[in-house]
């Protein structure tokens, strides 16, 4: 529980057009400790979304350190950052995510193909996902046959599958109505309470509650840390 | 991993099904022009390449070097005297095989009584020859031998002609065909009496890709044909007839070009004061493309053509691929999400590079399923239109089967290649939150450039195309300076009744109702049978430094064929020759000012042995096709030369004129066999292949403007989808529909008419080479430039107006609440 799973420091990200550059964040030093439920508040533009996606390894930081599990993977480049991240990392989205060519099952069962599963281990661990998740009997339909609260538990569900040790959702009730928000709020927990790192980008206060530990931003630094528990 | 391209491939397939329509239709039409065309250059290039010995058997061939000029020009034909000298000047040829191929031949099947049964006329494929030829060409015997043709009046025939004959080819050997034939010599046309021939041998079926379309194969010795003697005379340097050649093996220790060398040492040695004329060989592997001399079956393909063909086939396939790599990265943005969660969740760039490869093989395999149906479908359209017999029949054909897999291949390298770096390459950040958009300057630069591409080929085709029909029609409607319309020609016995024959026909005519006839040996104008002869003029001791075409023609052509005569007088009737008419040509030819000056002077052919005057000057007519321009004319009288009966039919009742003519002729000739060719018809056949490559060109330019318009069209729907929002908020603001339109068109018509600019020059610049070859040639007018590339414009126009129109009258209340 002490260990570090993530640790930035000094980060900087720019985002540059042909006339002005956007500071998107400031010299952000955070940590994430093992089995840590945190989330990120702050209002829009204020780094969020993009602190996550470098911590996702889909974005790389134009300055600082990220060391993530005790490795530094700043300055990875793409085919290094793809192999980490299929390895330890699930995304849940505000807006789901899904390929809508392929079914429920087809979809949480792609994280597994990307890492090479057998394809007999894979029909287990989908099933038992979508078992535990409550939407086995969806597991032929297509995402747009089911409702939004539906698509996002296929979501979590396929973020979970490959039990990735660090799990970031962006705004995962954002799309949703309030009980369907919460179910989803609860199933984050659930898994926290396994032994899931989460870090979650929200809007809501009540969804923060949820977390161990806020971290609010602004003007691509952190402010303030509540810690809730 | 495969399995789950293949599943998303299919079924965002079936989900975008319009684009998967345009995508596949668009290659499957493509591939299917290009597979017809490697057939038809795949059957063109095979011209008797199933000869064992194809590599060492060649062609003789005359060269003759025109005084004056020095310009140097090769015949098929040699002298008759040539199989014999080389056979005995030349003992280490492994074989020399005399080949005389006869026209017009007429056939009387004769039963054991003698009697006959049945009357049969060949136009073509009546050859003589000697077993030596089947020594160098592969044509299987199905009964009897090859050496039967060592003994004069034995013939070998094929399976379809036996089964034509006598019902079936079992039952041919041993039976007797008579033959009644006609050979040429020098200006001379003659006939020769009817000989009876046993059939010692049945061929198989001859295949289609040979210039030797054997029907029946004479033994060398038989009628007029021999080494000791040719019709009636000793067969010498001097004489040749335009279809008799020569072919010979060489041995494997002799090349080629060392041959050559002695043949036209040996030449200068047998050169007589009428024949200056020298000799090459030829390898038979260049006779098919060899349009100028042509060969025994009149088809040639030019290697330009092929090369221009196999242009097309990739130009076509080019277009095919680009609409493909414009729509996928067109329609790319709807694919972005995809990318962006599969990136999400692990997939490297190669992985999903290979992803949409698949699925571009998936939809090539597709494309090429359909592309085969097409072509068997079109196949039979396209062996009408170019009298060929090309089967589609993957199994029996591995070259087509070897070049559908290459095409599969390269199709789907071409045009899955760039769209798959492309999609692999989103950002997965952006593309998850739909701030892609391909309107990324170097993305659009490409697709405009693919689009001017397209554009310079079909605007290319187009004008080329134009340029070809405007020629066809300048052959078609050119006055030739005679009278070609409801003029029919009857072949004719030759007569040996010193005209008292052409008298009783012509009169029994006349009573019919029939205004005009003459006899004559051919019409004005002749394609191949011109019959070219030197002569002297005015009692010089030299021939003449041109030749001239002779016609034998009775006093009724000038009238018939309303030729107009400038000096002179017309021929008087005469069985016999006593007098001449010569053309404008001739008279400029010899370098007189005046036609009066040649009246009354005399001129001197056939050795000696017709000498007479010149009486009158008809005015220039085309008496060569239009590809050749005029050439000098001698006319006069001989009954024994004619060959046909031209009659102009008056314009009412021409059905029952022919009908009177027909029973006029069946009870006259009872033996042979009754036809009658009409002379414009004729004259049409003699641009039988500029026809022939108008027509494909015309499909070629319609599929080329079809395809890139499929191109445009699915742009356009893509840039409508994209700009939806745009177009919304323009329209809030106050642009009306026609603006919309304006705005998505202007950017197409800027395209298409760089695409102009550059495909006019290329076009003007391959149709002017093209027009040299021929005499007669239309200048390329600026009308036909406007006339392509507005078509280009309109065509594009009304393709994106589809699209602009819908999406121009769009609400834009609902484009900007989907925002």
């Amino acid at each position: 529980m002490n260990n570090n799973m993530i640790k930035i420091t000094d980060l900087e990200k720019y985002y540059r057009t042909e006339e002005v550059e956007t500071i998107a964040l400031n010299k952000l030093s955070i940590e994430v400790k093992e089995g840590e439920f945190v989330a990120v508040m702050g209002p829009s533009g204020c780094g969020k979304s993009t602190l996550l996606n470098i911590l996702g390894l889909l974005d790389d930081a134009d300055g600082g350190s990220f060391v993530f599990n005790g490795i530094e993977v700043a300055g990875y480049n793409e085919r290094k950052r793809a192999d980490l991240r299929k390895r330890n990392i699930g995304f849940v989205f505000q807006s789901f995510n899904l390929i809508d060519e392929l079914t429920v099952f087809e979809n949480v069962e792609l994280p597994l193909i990307y890492n090479n599963v057998k394809a007999a281990d894979r029909k287990k661990r989908v099933e038992e996902v979508l078992d535990n998740l409550k939407i086995m009997h969806r597991r032929n339909h297509y995402p747009q046959q089911l409702s939004g609260g539906q698509q996002q538990r296929v979501a979590v569900a396929r973020a979970v599958v490959n039990s990735p040790k660090l799990i970031l959702a962006d705004e995962p009730t954002g799309n949703l109505d309030s009980s369907n928000g919460n179910e989803v709020m609860q199933l984050l927990t659930e898994l926290n309470e396994k032994g899931t790192t989460i870090v979650m980008v929200t809007h809501s206060e009540h969804d923060a509650r949820y977390s161990h530990r806020i971290i609010r931003m602004l003007d691509g630094h952190s402010v303030t840390e509540n810690i809730l528990i | 991993m495969f399995r789950n391209y293949f599943k998303t491939a299919f079924r965002s397939l079936t989900r975008n099904r319009n684009y998967t329509i345009i995508n596949i239709a668009g290659l499957a039409a493509g591939i299917a022009v290009c597979m017809m065309i490697f057939m038809i250059i795949q059957y063109q290039t095979g011209f008797d390449n199933f000869h064992e010995k194809k590599d060492r058997v060649y062609r003789v061939l005359t060269e003759s070097r025109q005084e004056g000029t020095g310009t140097i020009s090769y015949a098929k034909n040699v002298p008759f005297q040539m199989p014999a000298a080389l056979k005995t000047e030349f003992p280490q040829l492994e074989q020399v095989a005399p080949v005389y191929a006869s026209h017009n031949d007429e056939l009387q099947v004769v039963d054991d009584s003698g009697t006959h049964v049945k009357n049969f006329k060949e136009q073509s494929g009546v050859f003589y020859t000697t077993p030596s030829f089947f020594s160098m060409f592969n044509f299987p015997l199905l009964a009897g031998s090859y050496e039967s043709l060592k003994d004069p009046n034995n013939v070998l025939i094929t399976k379809e002609i036996a089964e034509n004959y006598f019902g079936d080819w079992k039952k041919a050997m041993g039976k007797t065909i008579k033959i009644t034939g006609y050979y040429s010599m020098g200006a001379g046309l003659f006939q020769f009496p009817a000989n009876a021939l046993k059939v010692s041998g049945v061929l198989a079926a001859i295949p289609a890709n040979t210039d030797f379309q054997l029907k029946l194969v004479v033994a060398y010795g038989t009628d007029f044909t021999g080494d000791a003697q040719y019709g009636f005379q000793q067969p010498g340097w001097n004489l040749s007839a335009p279809d008799f050649g020569c072919y010979v093996l060489l041995p494997q220790n002799i090349s080629f070009s060392n041959f050559n060398q002695q043949l036209s040492t040996y030449a200068r040695k047998v050169q007589t004061a009428e024949n200056k004329n020298s000799y090459i060989i030829q390898p038979i592997s260049t006779v098919h493309y060899d349009a100028t001399t042509g060969n025994f079956s009149n088809k040639t393909i030019s290697k330009a053509l092929i090369n221009v063909l196999w242009l097309i086939a990739l130009f076509i396939l080019l277009i095919a691929c680009v609409n493909f790599i414009n729509l996928s990265t067109a329609q790319a943005v709807n694919r972005a999400k995809e990318v962006g969660v599969r990136k999400v969740l692990g997939s490297n760039k190669f992985q999903l590079q290979i992803q949409f490869i698949a699925e571009t093989l998936l939809i090539v395999i597709m494309a090429m399923i359909l592309a085969a149906g097409i072509t068997v479908f079109a196949l039979g359209y396209v062996n009408n239109l170019l009298e060929l017999s090309l089967k589609f029949n993957l199994l029996n054909n591995p070259a087509v089967l070897l070049f559908l897999v290459a095409v599969t291949l390269i199709v789907t390298i071409l045009a899955g290649f760039y769209p798959s770096i492309v999609l692999s390459r989103f950002n997965p950040v952006s593309a998850l939150k739909s701030k892609l958009t391909v309107n990324t300057a170097k993305g659009i630069s490409l697709r405009r450039g693919l689009v001017v591409f397209q554009f310079i080929i079909a605007q290319a085709l187009i004008i080329g195309t134009l340029v070809i029909i405007q020629q066809m029609n300048y052959f078609m409607n050119q006055p030739l300076g005679f009278d070609k319309n409801a003029i029919v020609n009857i072949p004719f016995r030759p007569d040996s009744t010193g005209g008292k024959l052409t008298d009783y026909l012509k009169q029994q005519l006349l009573s019919n109702g029939i205004q005009f006839v003459s006899f004559n040996s051919n019409s004005p104008v002749e394609d191949n049978n011109n019959m070219f002869t030197t002569f002297r003029f005015d009692h010089s001791i030299k021939d003449a430094a041109f030749q001239a075409i002779s016609k034998f023609v009775d006093n009724d052509y000038v009238p018939t064929y309303k030729l107009q005569l400038i000096a002179g007088r017309n021929l008087e009737p005469s069985g016999y020759t006593k007098e001449f008419l010569v053309n404008e040509s001739f008279v400029k030819s010899l370098g007189l000012k005046r036609a009066e000056d040649i009246i009354g002077k005399e001129i001197s052919m056939l050795n000696g042995l017709i000498k007479c005057p010149v009486v009158g000057v008809v005015k220039d007519f085309n008496d060569r096709s239009l590809h050749s321009g005029l050439a000098p004319l001698l006319m006069a009288t001989n009954s024994t030369m004619y060959r046909q009966a031209s009659i102009k039919l008056s314009n009412t009742n021409i059905a029952s004129s022919m009908e009177g003519i027909k029973k006029i002729w069946e009870h006259t000739f009872p033996d042979y066999v009754y036809e009658y060719h009409f002379l414009d018809e004729k004259i049409a056949g003699f641009y039988k292949q500029e026809n022939q490559l108008s027509q494909l060109y015309k499909i070629f330019a319609a599929i080329a403007i079809f395809l890139s318009c499929l191109g445009l069209y699915g742009l356009a729907s893509f840039m409508a989808a994209q700009r939806i929002k745009e177009v919304g908020i323009r329209k809030v603001l106050g642009a009306s529909p026609g603006n919309i339109v304006y705005l998505f068109s202007r950017e197409f018509v800027i395209l298409i008419v760089i695409a102009f600019v550059i495909a006019a020059p290329i076009a003007w610049y391959y149709m002017h080479q093209w027009l040299q070859d021929y005499a007669y040639r239309v200048t390329i007018s600026l009308w036909l430039f406007a006339a392509g590339g507005l078509a280009a414009i309109f065509i594009a126009l009304v393709t994106i107006s589809f699209q602009a129109i819908r999406a121009a009258l769009t609400n834009p209340v609902k484009s900007l609440r989907t925002e």
